[in-house]
């Protein structure tokens, strides 16, 4: 079956340029189209330059007749999380807060895809500054499963999910700060990846938790998971928590048949789904019949993950927003007779719900008289769980768990009580406290939903989970699958 | 059941004007998410955190001097400005 | 100001603009007299997404200044953050050192007036807590309706050094930080130049009775930028505290500011909330190894203690307690000073004294300056006069090959021209005529005139003074060069 160029993987699209049966220009006039005639009803993209990415395009198109191509990626489309620094483009993070704002300077993984080639396509919409689990929350407008237009895409990368799951754009960069790149890969169903943290530089990327976000790729499939974070990652001197050059070295793949995977106790019990379960199994038989050895695996601390994430990522995040107070940039609320009232002002003006909620939160936990009891607790309990994490993770290679417990919910049936949001990040969230890699890989569907499995790793151990991954995507059609708008 | 929850306390240390009604339901909703985070008080955890990361002086940036944005640009994504720097609302002295 | 029944405990915290290209979180550059917001990058200006890193030289200058105040220098520091709310701090937090600071402990040696400007005063200990660093903030600018706001002083390195309660008075309040600046100048920690706000200061002041071991509830007063502000604030400050507990109230802990131009202090409204300043590690900037490697290095780079090189100078090279105070205030001075002795090592006290007096008073005509510390900064590098020189003119006064009053005119000489003392004396003929025998003749032609006849007869009468009569037409019949040491001598001898 021919397929449409809208459907191709990066991969595919990459050797097609190379060989000369597609352009650059071709290919994004094709993106174009279906763009114009879905993004309306999915609402991935919350700005996308027409003139700027032809202009990209026509520029990757004459690096190729001249014979200077950048590399494998050049003259390819990625679409973009709106809260990763491009210089000249809006860097509004879905909120009203920094509507106006157009971004004076490129992040690091920017220059690094403009070294590369790459088309920086657009801008995706997400969850206000991040915080969310099902883009509900962006003050944008609302994105779409592109499986089902009545739910959610998840979130907070739910406009990179749906973008790719619709066809609009072969790669996208997502950020994941509690499972944000992970849970709307499992619901759209496509692959999402959280890197170690310290793998690539957040400088550019708008930070929500400093010590949990990371930048990550977003794919149809695992060879084009793999092409965008080639080229993401790399040294960043602009980001102390960056591993240098010196502190990079993946750890060896290790053959399918000594692949030892690990499965929480109790992990496809109570709160699962009965399909998500039988679709997480379906993943841990197929491994095992590949020759690897299940494990079952003890992490007691897994009940303190979520209590530990919030506390320690609205407290991260209540300092992190300070710095949006109308000043220097952002929504500047009229009429304040002085610049606290105008601060003040500004930053209700600014914020959506979920945001301040959050704002007072973090500033809950760590107020004077309660820190001790919140987050300084939160930190010893965030020890634990890594040190119970990177313990398991010597007796097994990685650790495989369902993405979600449910597939994708009905648009506005939990906005009310954002509790049961919270919970949606259960399996995602301790791969961020922990640092740790993780990747989720569609498995199957729960009637018409995508379902997603997901991987953790020791730090510095992507080339293994995509190893395990791909070992996986080759035996089962569920790469690259879009579903029918 | 606030726990100590003084919202307008918060709300102040936060610079966040609250309505009412926003007041008693982020109470609320904070409350519950408070009650569910007791499971942090009752764990038995290790005395302390471990330091997250440690660095060496090789990442310490040199002391170059690199180049800034100009008062242009920075008057420029500025919601006001005047003679290059940005104007706010009059100060009010021992304010904060 | 306290008087015996009360006594006054005096901290100090004082924020040290550090001397770097760069800023300390920010690569942007600072410096004095640019434009507004010239001196601003993303990461400054706090722009979404932007990150610190640490500049290297900050952090070597802190440990420099942590060994030169013998502190100690931990294995590891981290940064946290300092949450509030204000236009001139474009993060809403500071980045600052709570809980692991880059230096702890240390003490200033410091020196109190003496009984008179001549007498040495007492030397005294001043224990530091600890130094951290951190950012400073923009400057706000008030004008008609609004206010206005350049960002080119956020993220300047700050060094906070905080001292233990440990000062008994205004007087030594302004002796310790005189000792800092000598010290952060000449170690080039840093500039100090206040007048451009490098250096400001908070005071912590509290009283209590005499005797009395709990120290006193305390108030702040921040921003001090001068140090007779500091001096005249802890007066009023002590006064205020005194009156208070006399008429019966309790102190309140404030935080307060100072008017200099009415010398009065004020309250700054209750900043109760913003005391709540949330501090929790920064999770951008990973804990910091410190090398001993590092610090062994940056002790080479130790500077003599200005009161060590005092002492030296008053014990070992005999100068007097006065020149040499005005010596170690200024580093280099003080090594123009030791190059001159090195050529002529006997007489530094003369020395010494040409170059607090002559010398100085020169600079700060010529460069139009008021005396004060930076004359010799600015002018020493183009004085004319070589510091070898000046002990070679020296030696020559010693030698009694040129007298005291030519030496002066020798020295202007010098100073305008550069030259050598030789050389000048050559040129114009300076030498004094120590030829006996030519003096023995003039001598006795002046004795033989009779209009001195009188002073002769007073002199052999027993009125010493009276010989002076008889040295003025002697000088003159000698050009003025003639040695007057042996005048006098040869005088006495023909006079009997």
């Amino acid at each position: 079956m021919a397929q449409e160029i809208y459907q191709l993987s990066a991969t595919e699209i990459s050797q097609r340029l190379a060989k000369g049966e597609l352009t650059s220009r071709a290919l994004v006039e094709a993106l174009m189209k279906r763009y114009h005639a879905l993004n309306k009803k999915v609402g991935a993209f919350t700005h996308l330059d027409e003139a700027d990415v032809l202009a990209q395009a026509d520029a990757s198109d004459a690096r190729r007749k001249a014979g200077k191509i950048l590399g494998p990626l050049d003259g390819i489309p990625v679409g973009i999380k709106d809260n990763i620094a491009v210089k000249g483009q809006p860097l509004t993070c879905s909120s009203k807060m920094l509507a106006p704002l157009v971004s004076p300077y490129d992040a690091h993984v920017i220059e690094s895809l403009r070294a590369a080639g790459a088309i920086l396509y657009g801008r995706l919409n997400m969850d206000e500054f991040a915080m969310g689990s099902s883009t509900e929350n962006s003050a944008v407008q609302k994105t779409y499963n592109p499986w089902d237009l009545a739910r959610i895409p998840g979130g907070s990368s739910g406009g990179s999910a749906a973008a790719l799951s619709a066809g609009l754009v072969p790669l996208a960069l997502g950020s994941d700060t509690g499972g944000s790149i992970r849970q709307p890969a499992s619901h759209c169903g496509i692959i999402g990846l959280k890197p170690t943290y310290g793998l690539i530089s957040r400088y550019g990327l708008v930070a929500f938790a400093s010590s949990l976000d990371q930048i990550g790729p977003m794919a149809r499939t695992i060879d084009d998971c793999v092409l965008l974070l080639n080229a993401l990652s790399s040294p960043d001197a602009r980001d102390m928590t960056c591993f240098d050059k010196n502190h990079r070295k993946q750890l060896p793949e290790v053959a399918a048949k000594s692949l030892r995977i690990g499965v929480p106790k109790g992990v496809l019990g109570k709160g699962v789904g009965a399909e998500v379960a039988a679709a997480t199994q379906a993943a841990i038989d197929f491994y095992k019949s590949q020759g690897c050895t299940i494990i079952e695996v003890d992490l007691p601390s897994s009940d303190l993950a979520v209590p530990t994430y919030y506390v320690v990522a609205t407290a991260e995040a209540s300092s992190n927003l300070a710095r949006y107070d109308g000043v220097r940039y952002g929504h500047r609320s009229a009429n304040a007779k002085t610049p606290i009232e105008m601060m003040t002002n500004s930053r209700s003006e600014g914020f959506g719900p979920e945001v301040k909620r959050r704002i007072l939160l973090g500033t809950f936990v760590l107020s004077a008289g309660y820190a001790d009891a919140y987050y300084v607790r939160a930190l010893r309990a965030r020890s634990k769980i890594r040190a119970e994490h990177l313990a398991a993770l010597e007796k097994v290679d990685m650790l495989l768990t369902p993405t979600v417990p449910t597939p994708a919910f009905k648009a506005g049936e939990k906005v009310s009580d954002p509790l049961q949001l919270y919970l949606e990040d259960i399996f995602t969230i301790p791969a961020n406290l922990a640092g740790l890699p993780a990747l989720s890989v569609p498995c199957g569907k729960s009637g018409h939903l995508p379902v997603g499995f997901h991987l953790v790793g020791a730090p510095l151990s992507e080339n293994k989970l995509l190893a395990a991954a791909r070992l996986f995507e080759a035996a089962h059609g569920f790469a690259n699958q879009l579903p029918t708008l | 059941m606030s726990q100590g929850l003084d919202i307008d306390h918060l709300a102040k240390l936060a610079r966040l004007n609250l309505t009412p009604d926003e007041k008693k339901l982020y109470t609320q909703q904070l409350s519950q998410v408070l009650t569910y985070f007791e499971a942090l008080a009752k764990a038995d955890l290790p005395p302390t955190a471990d330091v997250a990361m440690v660095v060496d002086e090789s990442a310490l940036r040199s002391d170059e001097p690199g180049k800034p944005l100009g008062a242009e640009a920075v008057t420029k994504i500025a919601p006001a400005s005047h003679d290059g720097q940005i104007s706010v609302p009059r100060v009010v002295d021992d304010e904060s | 100001m306290s008087n015996a029944e009360w006594e006054v405990v005096i901290g100090l915290e004082v924020h040290v603009q550090l001397h770097t290209r760069a800023k300390v979180f920010a690569s942007a550059p600072w410096g004095f007299g640019q434009e507004p917001n010239e001196q601003v990058d993303p990461v400054v200006l706090g722009l979404p997404g932007t990150l610190p890193v640490v500049n290297r030289e900050a952090v070597e200058k802190a440990i420099l200044f942590g060994l030169v105040v013998g502190a100690e220098i931990p294995a590891q520091c981290a940064w946290d953050r300092k949450n509030y709310f204000y236009p001139d701090n474009p993060k809403n937090y500071q980045l600052t050192q709570k809980d692991f600071p880059v230096t702890m402990g240390g003490k200033v040696e410091i020196e109190l007036p003496g009984a008179s400007r001549n007498v040495q005063g007492e030397h005294k200990f001043i224990r530091l807590h600890h130094a951290h660093l951190e950012e400073d903030v923009g400057k706000l600018s008030h004008s008609g309706s609004g206010s206005l706001v350049d960002y080119n002083r956020a993220g300047v390195p700050l060094l906070e050094i905080v001292s233990e309660p440990d000062l008994r008075s205004a007087g030594e309040a302004a002796a310790f930080l005189n000792a800092l600046v000598m010290m952060l100048t000449q170690a080039g920690v840093a500039d100090c130049d206040m007048e451009k706000g490098q250096l400001r200061c908070d005071a912590n002041v509290s009283i209590r009775r005499r005797g009395e071991t709990k120290l006193g509830t305390r108030s702040e007063t921040k921003n001090l930028n001068s140090i007779s502000g500091v001096r005249d604030c802890i007066i009023y400050e002590t006064a205020r505290q005194i009156r208070e507990l006399e008429a019966g109230r309790a102190i309140v802990q404030e935080t307060r500011g100072w008017n200099a131009e009415n010398g009065r202090g004020y309250v700054l409204r209750d900043k109760e909330d913003a005391h709540d300043y949330r501090y929790f590690p920064d999770p951008d900037i990973p804990t910091l190894k410190i090398s001993r490697e590092t610090v062994q290095r940056l002790q080479k780079q130790v500077p003599e203690s200005p009161y060590a090189r005092q002492q030296r100078y008053i014990e070992k090279l005999n100068v007097p307690y006065t020149a040499a105070s005005v010596l170690i205030a200024q580093q280099d001075l003080a090594q123009w000073f030791e190059a001159a002795v090195a050529a002529h090592p006997t007489n530094a006290a003369g020395i010494a004294n040409l170059v607090v007096n002559d010398l100085l008073r020169e600079l700060s005509a010529s460069s139009g300056a008021a005396e004060g510390a930076d004359i010799a900064k600015v002018s020493l590098a183009s004085c004319r006069i070589q510091p070898a020189h000046l002990g070679a003119l020296v030696k020559l006064t010693d030698e009694g090959t040129i007298s005291k009053q030519q030496a002066k005119e020798v020295f202007s000489e010098m100073f305008q021209s550069g030259q050598s003392p030789v050389q000048i004396v050559e040129s114009k003929g300076l030498k004094q005529n120590s030829d006996t025998g030519e003096l023995e003749k003039i001598i006795q032609e002046v004795i033989a005139d009779p209009s001195v006849a009188k002073s002769i007869a007073e002199y052999r009468a027993g009125n010493e003074k009276a010989i002076n009569a008889l040295k003025g037409p002697i000088m003159k019949r000698t050009q003025g060069k003639a040695n007057p040491v042996l005048i006098d001598q040869l005088l006495r001898k023909a006079l009997g």
